[in-house]
Formats: structure tokens, C-alpha cells, sequence
């Protein structure tokens, strides 16, 4: 306990050291250094530290106790630990990343103020996990919030970023209000600041937990970017510099899941009563929605970033689903299909962490060596950046749940908690839960297309501009930060059981962990084979198979020779990187079919060269646009009517002093009546 | 069941080996019905054996536009739908890798299969390509709801996702013709047909390249790759044929290790796909090629297909 607790320590040493050597060593020759390697430390002690807490006791320590209010009390259990772990292995590997990466804006600014907010960023996160006190997690949530809103207006010079970051600003505010309403509900009940009051089953009343809890998971939700309080999330994370984006999707994301995960499990939101069941499903819905809108709008979208940002949704989605499912399963008591949904949900939020923090970080060196993100001006990287490839095609092939990778567990949890439905004993839930393997279904295609594209007009084919032909592969320091992560997607992927077992220790699960090369396996009711999976097993499929018809097509066929010739052009003769495919034209029949969701337009515009003569056409212009019907009809919707709201309101504003003077006036009065009938009473 | 031996092992490569090495031949069948049906000769039934090991000596023509993913992405069809192969029952009513892997772990392997071939059609810079890939993506996209609904009316009757649970089971229920199943199998029927590029959804065998949605991805292939990409093609179109008369057709499987049952089982699994192979190609001649947007109504049917065989299971 004393060592794990010195770890903790020196963690927030070197983080400290970090941000202040940031700070102090600007336009020094090595100053990257200075930052980064302070945090990539830190970060991976906080690994160790995770896995400290894991085969060891909690961490419970209250620090000073001047009132009730202000006691620092930090709790590491095996949940706190969990999340740390997911902090602590992205912020390493992109820490690593940013010694190379940080470089780009060395001519340009300053430098120092990135590295000071990076540190500063990643320790806010770690305290936000670790404290079990109202007050400083509140705290430190809002210097999570600041320390990324700084990070998102960056680069301020963009005028689009400066826009971003105050919608994000604004919404991180309002979910916060939501936490701070639910958490001030709590401490009327139980008069404590402390998280260990709200654990107590017995003090607070059952509608009391749910309205809190609605609270926080709206709070909560709008941290995480569940439909429809997404808006800012598209926005905001693409803005930041890469590295940053990397930590907001693949970490901070994560926090949010942390709060919903502490409230329905720790502070006992649910209970095993059929009463639940609408919470739960609740949660499933909302996941459904944000995962199908969130997917939708990453398949049209052309730049990298924001594509990517838009598919952090999707899979806060995905997280949802199963854990909904979770609370649904524990409603009719069916407790081993609840922990294997609750398993599905951690182990896609840990992959989500992983691939999300490999994809940002491939799409920061694109954005590295080509200057953009936009999508129709690449093209053929894979020539100029052969790993940065290889990373790209492994984050993809991991998100989109294909197997042997680690997305393809997650997915397939998921996918049974899902399947299992119909052990619950109520028809309409059973049909209207059908509808989530739908939406899920649906989703899981929409992924594949959406990597499909971006990873093939990226990286393949011509290069669409000469930002796309100049590209040379980036540093090494950068690769290897993402080969970190992107050996993890492999390693889970093979080994599932590596993380299963970590999340039945890390969250005290009622499940006996397996060796890594067991399959894992779900039983039916009449206790034969409901499902089972081996991926070491697939992998020597392969490889035998992949021998077999090597060995086959070598004897069959002999040696042949492989002539290299330009592409097919049905002799014209006239390929060019224009008459490729490109990103907008590939999604047009979906952009067609779920025509609802995107409004699509093309504007044609045909110039002739004589108005009499219809045949000879000059040149043809054609501008196809795709809509956010979220941000329009809805935010439209919103910020119209709070601008007429507040356009009322600000007519008391009047400026003359004798208003303001009737205005206390009237307060007093109304205050002194109050508490006149308040004694009365 | 549970029969771990040399023995279980190499019955189950057996039928793995049955479907890799039977599937050109079902294409060939299914290629002599059409022809007839259209009162031409047309070629062998053995045709298609030819064809491959004739593509397998040819040199290999590879654009100059292309990357690894090009060349690498017949060697990861093949082995992907290959793998497929050794999870589905085909004589016996188990596969002895049955635990290592479940339905739903095949449609990864076939998602992982297109996935690659989609980027192929896209890595040699040509518009056809492109053209394929846009067209495979939206049916893929679409096709994905109706599949997992198809498998979980089917995991929910039979009990598991795992197809050799499924199969015996379904072998064991003396009734099987009830509503869900029989919606869950018209719904299957449209998939398979989507899945494997037949009409109305995409008529391989057409001259204009425009009209193609598979072809047009592996326009560029030749030689070696060529072979590997329709044999796998092949494979992939026997794998669905077999899932759906193990699903919904599960008679007369060994259900023990004998000789007089496994021979008994190759002879009846043989009749059985080539039976669904003429059906399905019979059905083939007698409809047109749908316009592409119309496609979508067609796998809407399918979802809708299935989702009733969800209603009538819980009813």
C-alpha cells in the first residue's frame, strides 16, 4: 500500500516536472524532451500503478480536513484503476509520440504552452479518477475542461478552431451543470461531500438516486458526446493538435464513461428490481442513436479528423449498448448475462481507448507531412509513408470489428450480450431490443464503409495534389508511439483473456478468469455450446491455410513471372489522378439512400460555350454538399430561441442607475418576505 | 460431440477439404444450368477446375499504380474464406472447430475478406474499380442488418451462435417448418443471393464493365491472383449453400463416425447443394438485373423477412 502510494507521488512529480520544465526550457534545442519525457515516465507508472492496484488493496487516503467540504480524499479501487491504466497506456504512447510531433510547431509559436497544457491535461484526468470528494472532482473536472479548451484553440490563428472551442466550452458547461445538480442532489440527502456517503445504499430513497442519476448521465453523456448533445465533440476534438485529439477521443471520452460507471454500479443507481428495466433501456437507446448518427455522419465527412471524431461517437455508442444491456440483464436477475454485457462494454471502451488513440495519431503524421486533413487532397500515401500505413490499416481493421483484432472481441461480446435477449422474460422488450441489433448491425457496415473509404482514398491510388506527392514517412520516435498501440490491438485481439481477466479483477466481477489461450465461452440455457471463440486457434487456422495454399499454388502453378503495366484505361489512354474514384463520389449511393440524415445536394452548374448551342459544353461545375440535420434543425432550433430568450431578458439591462437601484430594491423585499413566511412556518 | 481425437480433427479438415476443393464444381453446375436454360450447350461442369489451374501457370500483369494491398489481397481472400470453411458442419453434424470459432466469427472473416477486396478495387487508380467498391460498400452496408437479424432468430431458436450447436440441434427438432424459420430462411435466401453477387443484384458475367459490382473490383487481377480471387469467390458462394442446408435443411447428417455414415453423408450433402445451386441459378434466368437503387427495397424485404421471424419466435 505505502509503495503504491509513493507511486502516486511521483507520478504527480513528474507530471509537474513536465509542465514547469514546458514552461522554462522555451526554444531550448531539446525542450520536447523536457516535456515529454517527464509525462511518457509518469504515464508509465501510472500503468504500474494500475496494475499495483489490481493485485493489491485499494488506496483510500483522505489528505486534510479543514471542513467537510474541502477534504482531498483520494480512492483508488480496482474501477479507479481500470481507467488509469487506459490513461496511462495512450498517454504513454502519445507521449512518446509527441517528442517528434510537437516539432511541427516549432517555428510557429510557442511551443512551450503545449507541452505545459499536455502534462497538465493528463494529470487533470488521472485526478479526476482518483478523488472521492465532491468538491475536488468537480475541480478537477473543470480543469480537465479548460486545460483541452486551451488545447482546442491552440491554434487560434484558425478562426474555425476559436469558433470550436467556445462551442465546446459551452457544452462541457452545461454537462457540467448537469454533474453539479446531480451531485448537490445527493449531498441534500446524505449531507456529505464525500463519495464514500453516497455509496451507503440505506440514506438516500430510490427516486432520489434516479433523478441524480439522470442528471449525471445526461452530465456525464454530454462529456462523452451521446446524441443528441454531440455537437461539440466533431468540433472540437479535430481542432486541437493532433496529439491532443488523440488524448480527448481516446482518454477523456473515457472519464465520462468513468462517471456513468461509478453511479450505476458503485453509487448504486441500479438495483436488481424489475424497476430498472427502463434505465437500461433507456441507455440501450440512446447508445443505438449516437452509434448509427455518429457513424452516418463519419462516413460523408471529408476530413480525417473530423471523420474520426465523428466515429468516437459510435463507439460511446457501442459502450452504451452494452452497458445498458448490463443494467437490463441485472433487472430480471439474469446476473451472468449482465456481468458478460459489462465485460463487452469495458473491453470496448478499453479497445475504443487504444485503436481511437493509434488512428488520431496516424491522422496527426498525415497532417504531419501532407499539411492537410482533407481527404480529396491525398491519396497514394501508402508509397511515401509505408508504417504510418501499416498503423492506419491496423486501427482500421481494429475499429471496424473485423477479426483477428482486438475491435472484433469487443464487438463480438457485444453482439452476444445482444443475441441473449431473448432469455429475458418479457416479449416487447425482447422485440424492441431486436431493434438494437438492428441499429447495430447497420452500424457495424457504416464502419466498414467509412474505413474502407478513408483508409483507400487516403493511402491508396494516386495522389490527388502535390501535398500528397511530397509526403515522406515521419519521424521515428512518432511511429513508435504508435506501434505501441498498435502491438496492443494485436495482442488483445489474439489474447483476449488479457483483458477480460483485467476487467473481472478490476471491477470485482463474479467471474473466474481463464488463461489467455482459453476460448472464451457462453453457455445456453439447456447448458450446451451457445457460442465460443479462439482467436490463438483462428491464428493457426490461418497461418495453416495461408501454408496449404502457398505450398498449392507454387506446385500447381509453378513459377510465374509478375510484369508491372499501367492500369487498364480501355485504351484511351488518358488516366489521371482525376478520373479516380474520390472520397465524396465513393459514399454516394449511401449518401443516397439515407438521404434523410444527409439532405445531400449537387449544384450543377454547366457553362456553354454558345447559349443557342446546348451540346457544346465548356465546363461543368458541380458542388455536392451533404447537412448536419442535427446541428441545423435542432442547434438552429436552440440557439434561435435562447437568442430571442435573451433579447427579452436584456431589455431589464437598461443601463440607468435608478433601475439597478429598483431592482435591489425589490430583491430585499422579496427576500425579507421570504424569510418573514419561512419563521412563520 | 465432443470427440477430440486425430480422427475428429481430420474429419473436420475432411470437410473443410470438401468445400474448398467442391466449390468450382458447384460453379460449373451452376454455369451448365444456366446455359441450358438459356438453350445453349455451354462449357463442363468441370470447367471452372480448368480455368483455375490455367489462370494458376499464367504470367501476372500488376498495375504500376498499385501497392502490397493489391498483391496481398487475394492471398487474405482466399485465406480468409478458406478458414470460414473449417467451421461449417458439412457431412457430420458438428465441425470439430466448432469451438474455436461461431457464425459470427465467419462473417468477420468474410467482412474482412471484402473489406480488403473493396481496398484492391480502389489501390490500381482506375474508376472501375472504384465503381465496384462504391457499389459493394452500400450493398454491404445494407446487407449487415438483415444478416444479424437472420442470426439471431436462428440462435434464438436453435440456442447458440455456435453452428455446430445450431445444426444439431436443428437436426434433432422433428418439426421445422415453423414461421420463424421459414421467414429467417427467405431473408437467408436474399443474403446468399446478395453475398455472392448473383442476380438481380449483380450479374457477373455481363460485357459492360458498368454494370458489374464484384467484377469490377478484380477488373485489374490476372494470373495467379485472378485464380485465387474466383476460386475464393467460389468458396465463399459453397459456404453460404452449406450454412443454408445445415440451417435449414438439416437432414440425414452422421451423427456418429462410421464409414457407411460419413459416405452416406458426402453423397447426400452433395445432392442437397446441388439441388439449392439449381434452384438458385434457375432462379437467375428467370429475372433481370435490378437497377441499383431498387436493390436496396429488395434487402429492405430481407429485414423485414427476418424481423417477423423475430415477432413469431417471441409470439
Amino acid at each position: 500500500m505505502s509503495e503504491n502510494l509513493s507511486i502516486v507521488y511521483v507520478i504527480f512529480a513528474f507530471f509537474s516536472l513536465g509542465a514547469t520544465l514546458g514552461l522554462f526550457t522555451r526554444g531550448q534545442k531539446y525542450h520536447t524532451y523536457f516535456t515529454y519525457v517527464p509525462s511518457a515516465f509518469a504515464s508509465f507508472l501510472t500503468i504500474v500503478l494500475s496494475i499495483a492496484i489490481f493485485s493489491s488493496e485499494n488506496i483510500h487516503l483522505t489528505f486534510f480536513n479543514i471542513q467537510h467540504l474541502f477534504d482531498f480524499e483520494i480512492f483508488i479501487d480496482g474501477v479507479a484503476a481500470f481507467f488509469l491504466l487506459i490513461i496511462g497506456l495512450i498517454s504513454f504512447a502519445v507521449s512518446i509520440y509527441s517528442l517528434s510531433y510537437s516539432k511541427k510547431f516549432d517555428d510557429k509559436k510557442n511551443n512551450s504552452a503545449l507541452g505545459m497544457l499536455f502534462n497538465v491535461f493528463i494529470i487533470s484526468m488521472i485526478l479526476v479518477v482518483i478523488s472521492n470528494n465532491v468538491f475536488f472532482f468537480l475541480v478537477f473536472w473543470e480543469l480537465m475542461s479548460l486545460t483541452s479548451f486551451f488545447l482546442v484553440i491552440y491554434e487560434h490563428e484558425n478562426k474555425n478552431n476559436l469558433k470550436s472551442g467556445l462551442t465546446y466550452l459551452v457544452m462541457a458547461h452545461l454537462g457540467t451543470g448537469f454533474i453539479f445538480a446531480s451531485f448537490i442532489l445527493m449531498y441534500t440527502q446524505t449531507g456529505s461531500f464525500s463519495f464514500d456517503s453516497f455509496r451507503d445504499v440505506a440514506i438516500i430513497p430510490q427516486y432520489i438516486k434516479d433523478i441524480a442519476f439522470v442528471l449525471a448521465f445526461v452530465g456525464f453523456g454530454t462529456k462523452a458526446g451521446m446524441v443528441p448533445l454531440h455537437t461539440w465533440l466533431p468540433k472540437a476534438h479535430p481542432s486541437a493538435p493532433s496529439n491532443v485529439s488523440a488524448l480527448m477521443s481516446a482518454v477523456m471520452l473515457k472519464i465520462a464513461i468513468y462517471g456513468i460507471v461509478r453511479y450505476l454500479f458503485d453509487f448504486n443507481a441500479i438495483d436488481s428490481s424489475p424497476d430498472y428495466v427502463w434505465l437500461g433501456v433507456g441507455i440501450i437507446a440512446i447508445g443505438s442513436i449516437s452509434a448509427l448518427v455518429g457513424i452516418l455522419y463519419a462516413l460523408v465527412e471529408n476530413d480525417i479528423k473530423r471523420a474520426l471524431a465523428f466515429s468516437s461517437i459510435e463507439n460511446v455508442g457501442i459502450i452504451f449498448i452494452g452497458l445498458g444491456l448490463s443494467v437490463v440483464f441485472a433487472a430480471f436477475h439474469l446476473m451472468s448475462l449482465s456481468v458478460l454485457a459489462f465485460i463487452a462494454s469495458m473491453f470496448h471502451t478499453l479497445n475504443h481507448s487504444i485503436f481511437k488513440g493509434l488512428l488520431f495519431m496516424t491522422a496527426g503524421s498525415i497532417h504531419f507531412s501532407t499539411h492537410t486533413k482533407n481527404m480529396e487532397d491525398l491519396g497514394g500515401l501508402i508509397k511515401k509513408m509505408p508504417w504510418t500505413a501499416m498503423m492506419f490499416l491496423i486501427g482500421s481493421i481494429a475499429i471496424i470489428g473485423l477479426p483477428p483484432l482486438n475491435g472484433f472481441i469487443g464487438e463480438w461480446l457485444t453482439l452476444q450480450s445482444l443475441l441473449a435477449v431473448f432469455q429475458i422474460p418479457s416479449n416487447i422488450l425482447q422485440v424492441s431490443l431486436a431493434f438494437a441489433i438492428l441499429t447495430f448491425a447497420l452500424t457495424i457496415g457504416l464502419a466498414g464503409a467509412t474505413f474502407v473509404r478513408l483508409f483507400g482514398i487516403t493511402f491508396l491510388s494516386k495522389s490527388r495534389s502535390s501535398k500528397a506527392i511530397n509526403a515522406v514517412e515521419v519521424p521515428r520516435l512518432m511511429l513508435i508511439g504508435k506501434a505501441i498501440l498498435a502491438s496492443s490491438c494485436v495482442l488483445l485481439g489474439i489474447l483476449p483473456f488479457i483483458g477480460i481477466n483485467l476487467i473481472v479483477s478490476a471491477f470485482d466481477l463474479s467471474y473466474t478468469p481463464s488463461s489467455p489461450f482459453e476460448a472464451i465461452s457462453i453457455t445456453n440455457t439447456v447448458d450446451s455450446n451457445f457460442a465460443s471463440l479462439l482467436m490463438s486457434g483462428v491464428l493457426v487456422i490461418f497461418i495453416s491455410v495461408l501454408v496449404g495454399i502457398f505450398a498449392f499454388v507454387r506446385i500447381v502453378g509453378g513459377k510465374t513471372k509478375t510484369i508491372k503495366y499501367g492500369t487498364w484505361d480501355c485504351g484511351f489512354g488518358s488516366l489521371s489522378e482525376k478520373t479516380q474514384y474520390t472520397a465524396t463520389s465513393l459514399t454516394e449511393p449511401i449518401r443516397r439512400i439515407f438521404g434523410i440524415f444527409y439532405k445531400p445536394n449537387n449544384d450543377i452548374d454547366v457553362n456553354f460555350y454558345a447559349k443557342e448551342n446546348l451540346y457544346l459544353k465548356k465546363s461543368i461545375n458541380v458542388i455536392s454538399t451533404t447537412r448536419n440535420i442535427f446541428d441545423e434543425k435542432l442547434y438552429g432550433k436552440v440557439i434561435s430561441g435562447s437568442l430571442f430568450v435573451l433579447d427579452k431578458i436584456r431589455k431589464i439591462q437598461s443601463g440607468k442607475v435608478n433601475a439597478y437601484i429598483l431592482y435591489i430594491m425589490i430583491t430585499l423585499i422579496a427576500l425579507l418576505l421570504f424569510v418573514g413566511f419561512g419563521t412563520h412556518e | 460431440m465432443s470427440d477430440f481425437s486425430i480422427l475428429g480433427y481430420g474429419l473436420g479438415i475432411l470437410q473443410a477439404l470438401l468445400i474448398i476443393v467442391l466449390s468450382p464444381l458447384i460453379v460449373g453446375i451452376m454455369r451448365k444450368i444456366k446455359a441450358k436454360s438459356q438453350k445453349r450447350i455451354g462449357s463442363g461442369i468441370f470447367q471452372p477446375y480448368c480455368d483455375i489451374i490455367k489462370l494458376l501457370r499464367k504470367d501476372e500483369i500488376v498495375s504500376d499504380q498499385s501497392s502490397w494491398i493489391f498483391r496481398a489481397t487475394p492471398w487474405i481472400n482466399f485465406v480468409t474464406t478458406a478458414s470460414a470453411a473449417f467451421f461449417i458442419p458439412v457431412f457430420l453434424v458438428y465441425s470439430p472447430f466448432g469451438v474455436v470459432g461461431d457464425i459470427l466469427l465467419v462473417v468477420g472473416l468474410f467482412a474482412l475478406g471484402r473489406f480488403f477486396t473493396m481496398l484492391a478495387g480502389l489501390d490500381v487508380a482506375s474508376s472501375f474499380g472504384g465503381l465496384g467498391s462504391s457499389r459493394e460498400m452500400m450493398i454491404s452496408v445494407l446487407v449487415e442488418p438483415a444478416l444479424f437479424m437472420t442470426i439471431f432468430v436462428i440462435a434464438s431458436f436453435y440456442g447458440g451462435t455456435n453452428i455446430s450447436t445450431i445444426v444439431s440441434s436443428a437436426n434433432d427438432t422433428s418439426i421445422l417448418i415453423v414461421p420463424g424459420i421459414l421467414f429467417a430462411l427467405i431473408a437467408f435466401f436474399i443474403i446468399m443471393m446478395a453475398e455472392t453477387g448473383k442476380l438481380p443484384f449483380d450479374n457477373p458475367s455481363t460485357h459492360l464493365e458498368l454494370t458489374m459490382i464484384h467484377e469490377a473490383m478484380v477488373l485489374e487481377y490476372s494470373g495467379k491472383s485472378l485464380a485465387l480471387m474466383e476460386w475464393s469467390h467460389a468458396i465463399k458462394q459453397m459456404i453460404l449453400f452449406t450454412l443454408f442446408i445445415d440451417i435449414f435443411f438439416p437432414w440425414n447428417f452422421a451423427e456418429q463416425i462410421s464409414l457407411v455414415g460419413i459416405s452416406f453423408g458426402i453423397i447426400i450433402f452433395i445432392v442437397k447443394v446441388s439441388t439449392l445451386a439449381s434452384f438458385t441459378a434457375f432462379i437467375e434466368t428467370r429475372i433481370a438485373k435490378w437497377r441499383l437503387f431498387r436493390v436496396s427495397d429488395l434487402i429492405a424485404m430481407a429485414i423485414s423477412s427476418s424481423m417477423i421471424g423475430v415477432i413469431f419466435f417471441f409470439l
